[in-house]
């Protein structure tokens, strides 16, 4: 059996894998804050990404000389609706949000480091090698 | 990596922000500044203008300056007869910078350039701690 494929781990890996992805979002969001006409846009919630509804359309390649389909897993970011927050220029970022959020991110993206570890331990006692 | 990415977007952030600083202290810097010549027109009031650019070396979008323009309008004038840019009615024109405007600016480039920081400082505090993770 690997550990890394099922179980908590992998739950933990697919976590960590989506914060860091928010993270860029959310980064993005911020360095436009002063952008006119941007609006701000973040990640699909994890419970959604994670009941599987999200998967993306793939081509198909039904025949040897077809190239496989180059589009980037990324479409799981989700545009904000329009806030009653609005700049005169037309930008939407509220910094004190995001501010929230990446600090939303960053604790889940500790969680799920310490989740893995723990169970790597385990796995590390299982197989003796755990002195530390 | 999405972290690398998220780090070079904040910096991007930072360098656009640091830019609008720096009109702006262009602008501050020359509120005074008045035309040599009778007539002329003095130093035209800077602004700076944002867009959100497709980075495709990053494959994120970046924020970058777009355009540094010129602010239309009317010159303010000051009636002192013996100032060398003085017209022949006795006015001379001064900059269309307004230092409370400009002081608001600098106020929100300076707050945008520091959540840019922190998300510098979150992003690479996560990085490590993923580092530190395979040991």
């Amino acid at each position: 059996m690997d550990p890394t494929k099922t179980g908590p781990i992998a739950l933990a890996e697919q976590r960590l894998r989506w914060t860091e992805a928010r993270q860029r979002v959310l980064a993005q969001n911020i360095s436009n804050a002063d952008t006119p006409n941007y609006r701000p846009s973040d990640m699909q919630p994890f419970a959604k990404v994670l009941s599987g509804k999200l998967t993306e359309k793939q081509m198909v390649a039904t025949n040897a000389n077809h190239l496989q389909g180059t589009r980037q897993q990324d479409g799981r970011t989700l545009k904000e609706r329009i806030s009653a927050s609005r700049d005169p220029s037309g930008n939407a970022v509220s910094l004190e949000r995001e501010a929230l959020r990446v600090a939303d991110t960053d604790s889940a993206h500790a969680t799920a480091l310490s989740v893995r570890r723990r169970y790597m331990s385990m796995f590390m006692t299982a197989l003796g090698r755990n002195q530390s | 990596m999405e972290l690398d990415r998220a780090m070079r977007i904040a910096a991007a952030g930072m360098d656009t922000q640091s830019s609008r600083l720096r009109v702006v202290a262009e602008n501050l810097a020359n509120r005074d500044t008045t035309s040599e010549v009778a007539g002329g027109d003095p130093f035209r009031r800077k602004t700076v203008t944002f867009a959100n650019r497709f980075d495709r070396a990053l494959g994120a979008n970046t924020v970058r300056v777009s355009r540094v323009g010129t602010t239309k309008g009317d010159f303010p004038m000051r009636h002192d007869p013996n100032h060398p840019a003085a017209n022949a009615q006795g006015y001379v024109k001064t900059p269309n910078v307004n230092s409370t405007i400009e002081t608001m600016d600098m106020r929100e480039a300076q707050r945008s350039y520091s959540a840019n920081l922190s998300v510098l400082e979150v992003s690479r505090g996560m990085l490590t701690r993923t580092i530190e993770a395979m040991r």
